[in-house]
């Protein structure tokens, strides 16, 4: 989740609230979480639904409407800037559009720190790593020209500064030797050598989404911006300039200013600042938050949380959703809206008894009986985690299913049996009093002719100075007839890692397998470094399970 | 009435009873010294003076100390036991020669050791010296006796008894006295009588005592109450089981009936269903594990019917072409809500209440809060007239049953609208998440093909888990050393 940090001073002077445990609790009525830090700065965690409050002004305008000090959102000046916009068809990265916005007057390193946070964010989250969504901020009186292009060029035979350098290079070194370069090179390079560029008058200004030429930078003292979003989706980047523009058109004096755009997929004015009409029934909200509202209610509260008022109907109300919102699809995240408005806590919980009969599965049943019954026979329940390492598994001849995109080699595959979890924990107890009798109920991933078989297991060892067969035979025997499930033993071993002639197996009466059990061989022991043998055995809970409701149905 | 009559009696312990026994048998009363005793009675020397010391305690003997004269040998008493007293080889030189020899040849044969030989068997009344022959006065057999009779002290002297030596020994510097301490031990009175008076005192009951009735006989010892009993584990459940279970219990009293589904998941379930757009950072290869592409899923749903709802409902709402290839790729299930959405698409009819318990995996490193995989508890509830604040309710009574006074926050899921989050105040003050939940989202339940609103929460059990047991670390609820599992504490 987007982690933003202002100083916190800045913050509430800019915010106009005074009061840092107030704007705590307001920026957690907005879903935020907050954190104070001890060098005087304070994070705000905001969700990915809310990409406008990725900046400060997104933030102010949240809580003071939150706090009803205001309404709306502020409908910004708009006026011509002479620029053209045209582009080409490029085929990796093929939407482009872009703004002016004046008077956004970067007044010091703490405010351009928070810009360039905010398009970090947005890169972070709805850019996708810049993948689908990527932004640029220029220096509009920086721009060398009015004839803005957005081209496919050859990366070869393309030169520019890139931004912080001081020498033109050839984009096909700076995609090589810069750190963006590297990180978000190959994003949008063609198979022909060709990338997305952005020029005016003919200069590479931009080379989207890697790096901004040096010549338009933006610093301390930048009074306006010229911002350029490309895209591979058409309303994410018009969405995404769009909460841009609106977040900046905020500051005090700014107005924003329109181009004219001529590309292959649309023909306008740009930014779009798309807003949109959307009804709420009353009826439609109080059903669903359970709270009684009117037209009115609605009204004044989707007007703290910034809509603006169309106009309120007898069955409801009909606002206008601001252009920087991301997240209102349907009528639903209106009543959020309307809930939050409300404050959660004030919507009085009612706990409502739903006449539904409880259950437990059958098979939470059978385990709970084998967990108490193998407690009685002496035996401790541990617990391992379903991801293991495939260097015990393969020393224990067990086949396996991979993960194809493990974090760590310790947790790279997932365990087709709980019997070497067993063998691990027993390896970390050899101190302890002998015997050591452990087990294990848990759920086992087994490949099976190229589809996955999950079961629930139950595995049982028994280690001691010395053990004979029965010291596992004889719980398991006594489990199996206190379960009430016939069984018969079969001297197949189905288990690689057991002493031969010292393993066998159980099946029901008509023939599904309900396990097997032996001893540990010696050579596996010994490459695990056990130094007392042990006896196991591994049951399969759902032909329990199953056999269960069999029979039951017989009867 | 036994213990009345018992009461009378002098208890005694096993091994003083035994010594007591053992007088009686040979009827001794002693005083003897404890070496002595100690030979009598076939006992121990060691053990056998704490025994007296405690039948002195009890009235029942005496024992005390006195300082005697110990006979020990010297060098030359040594030497005399190994190579003979010298008149014993004078005495046979005689023998040999016939009972006489002339004083030169004794003293040639004899060397240095002649003049004390002479002067002792001379002292002895063995032989008589005159006119310069050395002759036997007495049989040879009887002169050899005599001299066996002192070798004889000798060796009891070795053997460390404690024998009165005769003085001619002490004089001729064989033998030397040593001033000793020495235990005296002896029985009030007579072994029988002593019995008479005393009681067996047994440390512990058994199977015999009880069978024959001697406990009757018998007292029991009384124990050390306050001593340390050795340490005993239980065979035990363990204790995330035993959390795990009892939300289990929660669930089913609150009238939740138990789901499940597959930990290898089709992203339908995990994903679409829950309307998470297939170009979701949650769905991207470093959030979600992935299992090698090469497996299918058994039973996976491909009912058309299903998958063109799906389809509609992602371009509608997220402006993209769904591709049902995408959403039959296997994942490692990474939330339970994925069990939820396989319960909707078999569109139960209201009202439901559904919960279900499972592991859930994620692209963690691990360390003191993170676990590559953990539980979750999800539920689901729904009816007609279900509403968001019923849903809070229901929070709000799961977290009541737990102990837990919740504060209920705005929160984003893809999937639900309203959401929110609920967080818990620790016993030491920390807060923390305890669930996230929502209503359905309106696209969810019409993917699923449900017609009544859903509400739908879920639980992360470990950190939990961990805070409830007050663990500092995540990874001690899979620990591995069986000690932490049978000393874990209830809380």
């Amino acid at each position: 989740m987007p982690v933003l940090k202002f100083q916190l001073d800045y913050l509430l002077n800019r915010i106009g609230v005074h009061d840092a445990e107030l704007l705590r609790d307001i920026l957690f009525r907005l879903k935020c979480e907050t954190d104070i830090l001890e060098d005087g700065q304070i994070e705000v965690e905001v969700n990915p639904d809310r990409p406008d409050m990725y900046s400060v002004e997104g933030i102010r305008r949240a809580v003071l409407g939150l706090l009803g000090r205001e309404k709306g959102w502020r409908t910004p000046r708009l006026s011509g800037t002479g620029l053209n916009l045209s582009a080409e068809k490029v085929e990796t990265r093929p939407y482009i559009l872009a703004a002016v916005v004046y008077n956004v007057n970067i007044e010091d390193e703490e405010d351009l720190k928070y810009i360039i946070q905010f398009q970090e964010k947005l890169h972070d989250t709805i850019g996708r790593r810049r993948r689908k969504i990527a932004i640029g901020f220029h220096d509009l009186e920086k721009l060398p020209g009015k004839r803005i292009e957005y081209k496919y060029l050859p990366v070869a035979s393309t030169e520019f500064i890139p931004l912080g350098g001081d020498t033109p290079s050839s984009a096909a070194e700076i995609l090589e030797e810069t750190e963006q370069g590297v990180k978000y090179g190959r994003i949008s390079l063609g198979e022909e050598g060709k990338h997305p560029f952005l020029l005016a008058d003919g200069e590479v200004i931009a080379m989207p989404p890697v790096i901004n030429s040096n010549i338009t930078r933006v610093e301390v003292g930048t009074r306006h911006l010229f911002i350029d979003v490309t895209g591979t989706d058409l309303s994410t980047v018009s969405k995404v300039l769009d909460i841009i523009v609106s977040n900046l058109a905020e500051r005090p004096d700014a107005s924003v200013g329109t181009l004219y755009v001529d590309t292959p997929y649309y023909r306008g004015l740009s930014p779009r600042l798309e807003t949109r009409k959307m009804t709420l029934s009353a009826e439609y909200a109080s059903k669903a938050l359970g709270y009684y509202t009117t037209p009115q209610t609605l009204a004044h509260l989707l007007e703290t949380m910034r809509y603006k008022i169309d106009s309120i109907l007898p069955h409801g109300v009909r606002v206008i959703v601001p252009p920087y919102r991301a997240d209102i699809i349907g009528e639903i995240d209106l009543v959020e809206d309307v809930a939050i408005a409300i404050g959660y806590d004030a919507l009085y919980p009612r706990y409502r008894v739903i006449p539904t009969r409880g259950s437990y599965l059958t098979s939470t049943e059978i385990a709970r009986s084998v967990r108490i019954l193998m407690v009685g026979l002496g035996f401790t329940e541990v617990l391992q985690l379903v991801l293991t390492s495939p260097t015990l598994l393969t020393l224990m001849g067990l086949d396996y299913v991979r993960v194809e995109n493990p974090v760590q080699q310790e947790y790279s595959v997932l365990r087709p049996s709980l019997v070497p979890g067993l063998l691990s924990v027993l390896r970390e107890n050899q101190h302890v009093s002998k015997p050591v009798k452990v087990f294990e109920i848990g759920d086992t991933i087994t490949p099976v002719d190229g589809t996955i078989s999950e079961n629930m297991k139950l595995a049982a060892a028994v280690m001691d100075v010395e053990v004979s067969m029965e010291l596992i035979q004889a719980p398991i025997y006594t489990l199996l007839r206190i379960l009430d499930i016939p069984f018969e033993v079969e001297t197949v071993c189905p288990a690689p890692y057991a002493i031969k002639g010292r393993c066998g197996s159980l099946k029901t009466p008509d023939g599904s397998d309900l396990g097997f059990f032996g001893e540990i061989h010696p050579s596996v022991l010994e490459r695990l470094g056990i130094e007392y043998p042990v006896a196991f055995a591994e049951l399969n809970l759902e032909a329990i399970s199953s056999w269960k409701s069999r029979t039951r149905n017989l009867e | 009435m036994t213990s009345k009559s018992n009461n009378k009696k002098v208890p005694v312990s096993e091994s003083e009873f035994r010594v007591l026994k053992k007088a009686e048998s040979i009827g001794w009363k002693g005083p003897s010294s404890i070496e002595e005793a100690s030979r009598l009675l076939k006992e121990p020397r060691s053990s056998l003076e704490s025994i007296f010391r405690l039948l002195r305690d009890k009235g029942l003997a005496r024992v005390r100390e006195r300082t005697r004269l110990k006979p020990v040998l010297t060098e030359r008493g040594l030497e005399a036991l190994e190579k003979g007293l010298p008149e014993e080889h004078l005495i046979r030189l005689l023998g040999r020669a016939g009972g006489a020899l002339s004083l030169r040849e004794v003293k040639e044969r004899l060397g240095k050791l002649a003049g004390v030989a002479i002067g002792q068997a001379v002292k002895s009344g063995l032989i008589r010296v005159s006119e310069g022959r050395v002759e036997l006065v007495k049989p040879l057999e009887e002169a050899l006796n005599h001299v066996e009779k002192l070798r004889d002290v000798l060796k009891a002297i070795q053997r460390g008894e404690s024998i009165e030596p005769p003085q001619e020994v002490v004089k001729r510097g064989l033998v030397r006295l040593e001033r000793e301490k020495e235990t005296i031990v002896e029985l009030v009175s007579e072994p029988s009588v002593l019995l008479g008076k005393v009681s067996l005192e047994v440390a512990r009951l058994t199977h015999e005592l009880l069978k024959s009735g001697g406990w009757r006989g018998v007292v029991l010892r009384s124990y050390n109450i306050k001593a340390e009993p050795p340490k005993v584990y239980p065979a035990r459940i363990h204790f995330l089981t035993e959390f795990i279970e009892m939300l289990r219990d929660i669930m089913k009293e609150m009238g939740f009936k138990e789901a499940k589904g597959p930990l290898v998941e089709a992203e339908l379930f995990n994903f679409d269903l829950l309307f998470q757009p297939q170009d979701h950072p949650a769905r991207e290869i470093h959030d979600t594990l992935r299992v090698e592409q090469k497996y299918s899923l058994p039973g996976i749903s491909r009912e058309p019917e299903l998958l063109n709802r799906v389809a509609e409902v992602h371009r509608r709402g997220w402006g993209y072409e769904w591709d049902p290839r995408i959403s039959l790729r296997l994942v490692l299930r990474s939330q339970t809500t994925a069990v939820s959405a396989r319960v909707l698409v078999q569109r139960p009819r209201p009202p439901i209440r559904v919960f279900t318990i499972g592991r859930v995996f994620r692209s963690d490193v691990v360390d003191a809060t993170h676990l590559p995989e953990f539980h979750q508890l999800d539920g689901i509830e729904g009816d007609y007239d279900y509403t968001f604040r019923d849903l809070l309710g229901t929070l709000q009574e799961i977290s009541s049953r737990l102990g837990f006074r919740v504060k209920f926050k705005p929160a984003y899921f893809p999937f639900t609208e309203p959401s929110v989050e609920g967080y818990v105040q620790l016993p030491n003050g920390r807060w923390i998440e305890l669930f996230g939940a929502g209503m359905m989202r309106p696209e969810v339940l019409e993917m699923a093909g449900v017609d009544y609103p859903v509400g739908a929460w879920g639980f992360g059990i470990e950190r939990l888990a961990a805070a409830y047991y007050g663990l500092p670390d995540i990874r001690l609820l899979y620990t591995r050393d069986l000690r932490r599992i049978w000393e874990s504490k209830k809380r």
